[in-house]
């Protein structure tokens, strides 16, 4: 998979996964902080990405430190994911 | 007793006052959902995680929490809490072997998350509880808040009852015979000699506290009763009036919970056979449909039309001469074993 076609892919799932009713997923920008400012994620959200990469991609998160740096904007998940994904 | 001074209510209907019946909104595939209003007293960042149970308890209850720091404890009542996103999260526990599980479902699925949520959005720290006892959940709430308001007479609470229509609790109830096989319309459930009724959901908050001045309605007492026995209905209901209600005092209205179930319909006659002649008798399901905390929604209902002093048609069942609405005497049965009873005086 291409990796713009995986990162429109990935924000489709994190808008369904999250429930993000008033966000369309191409108005996501690649560079926006998830967290904050940005997408205006909370820790609980965290959870919610740490168990969407497990369940789409097979990839199994144990260290929270390792979260942090993945979990920043699209660019770092779909990196982490073209790196590490099993299915 | 106590006192109402603030009321507000999400259910089937959008103006329960219509005089015709033709005006309210029927049961759509033998239910009566909610109709839900659009969220703005709800942050959008915390909406998207509510279930309809929390959805709608919240949604109803923020628009009167005008003074949350000043609210001495939020009391709920729900049968059910988020029934869907419990099904959701335990299904997930199977799909998922018990390995990643989203918090979430999980979150938003267990009773007191109503309850919790409003604690968490008003910043009120004090006495939070959540009654979960079926069909008299809202009425041991009731109880909870009236006690409490004897402990702390200068307190004032917020008081409701929510439930939600789910998939899974409609399911389950339906082949447990609840619901009836047959489509019907909001205007004939009660002549429909059939057993079960129509499913429904709301959700209803009062603000209560031991102030006359400016009240809505003063809840006098509440009494309630498991059992299947008629008799014992009767008993607890003569006992309950002569307890509460002087000599020379009257019951306006008898607000009944039938539900157009033939199985239930004796309870609800056997009381309106206590009641003088020039006592009005009311329904209410036709508009909210059956659900463990309807007697909530009957609360409110009372409100509006103590505040208002006009009985729509489609509600009366037996009218008698117009008069003032003084005392409304409520009755409201579960799956006829679970009896509530409240009596409501008029505080204008």
């Amino acid at each position: 998979m291409e990796t713009a076609e995986l990162k429109l892919q990935l924000k489709k799932q994190i808008v369904e996964f999250l429930n993000l009713i008033q966000v369309k997923p191409e108005d996501i920008k690649d560079d926006e902080p998830l967290f904050g400012e940005g997408l205006g994620l909370d820790s609980i959200d965290s959870i919610e990405l740490i168990v969407l990469l497990g369940r789409e991609y097979g990839i199994n998160i144990q260290d929270p430190k390792e979260g942090r740096k993945i979990l920043v904007d699209i660019n770092t998940m779909v990196a982490y994911i073209e790196q590490h994904r099993t299915k | 007793m106590m006192y109402i001074q603030h009321f507000n209510c999400i259910s089937p209907q959008h103006n329960v006052l219509n005089n015709d019946l033709d005006l309210l909104n029927d049961a759509s595939e033998k239910k009566m959902q909610a109709n839900e209003p659009v969220y703005e007293s709800i942050p959008p960042g915390v909406l998207r995680r509510m279930g309809k149970a929390i959805r709608m308890g919240v949604g109803a209850a923020l628009p009167i929490c005008k003074a949350p720091a000043l609210l001495n404890g939020i009391l709920i009542g729900t049968a059910n809490g988020g029934m869907e996103d419990c099904i959701k999260f335990l299904n997930q526990m199977v799909q998922y072997e018990e390995g990643l599980l989203a918090p979430g479902n999980f979150v938003q699925s267990t009773n007191n998350a109503i309850a919790g949520q409003l604690g968490l959005l008003t910043e009120n720290k004090k006495y939070n509880i959540t009654h979960v006892s079926r069909g008299l959940a809202f009425e041991n709430a009731l109880t909870d808040a009236m006690m409490q308001l004897k402990e702390n007479p200068a307190g004032c609470y917020l008081l409701g009852g929510v439930d939600e229509l789910s998939t899974y609790n409609y399911n389950i109830e339906k082949l447990a015979g609840a619901y009836k096989e047959e489509v019907v319309s909001i205007k004939n459930l009660y002549t429909t000699d059939s057993p079960g009724c129509i499913a429904g959901e709301g959700a209803s908050m009062f603000v209560v506290n031991n102030d006359a001045a400016n009240a809505i309605a003063k809840v006098e007492a509440v009494t309630t009763l498991h059992s299947n026995n008629l008799n014992e209905v009767k008993d607890k209901l003569k006992i309950f009036i002569e307890e509460n209600l002087c000599d020379d005092d009257k019951i306006d209205l008898f607000l009944s919970g039938e539900n157009g179930d033939n199985r239930d319909l004796k309870y609800y006659t056997a009381c309106e056979s206590l009641l003088n002649s020039n006592t009005t008798v009311g329904r209410f399901k036709h508009l909210c449909g059956e659900y463990p905390t309807a007697s909530a929604f009957a609360l409110w209902l009372c409100c509006i039309l103590l505040q208002k002093q006009n009985i729509p048609h489609h509600i009366i069942k037996k009218k008698t001469t117009e008069k003032k609405l003084k005392n409304v005497l409520l009755y409201n049965n579960y799956k006829g074993y679970q009896h509530g009873f409240m009596l409501i005086k008029s505080c204008r």
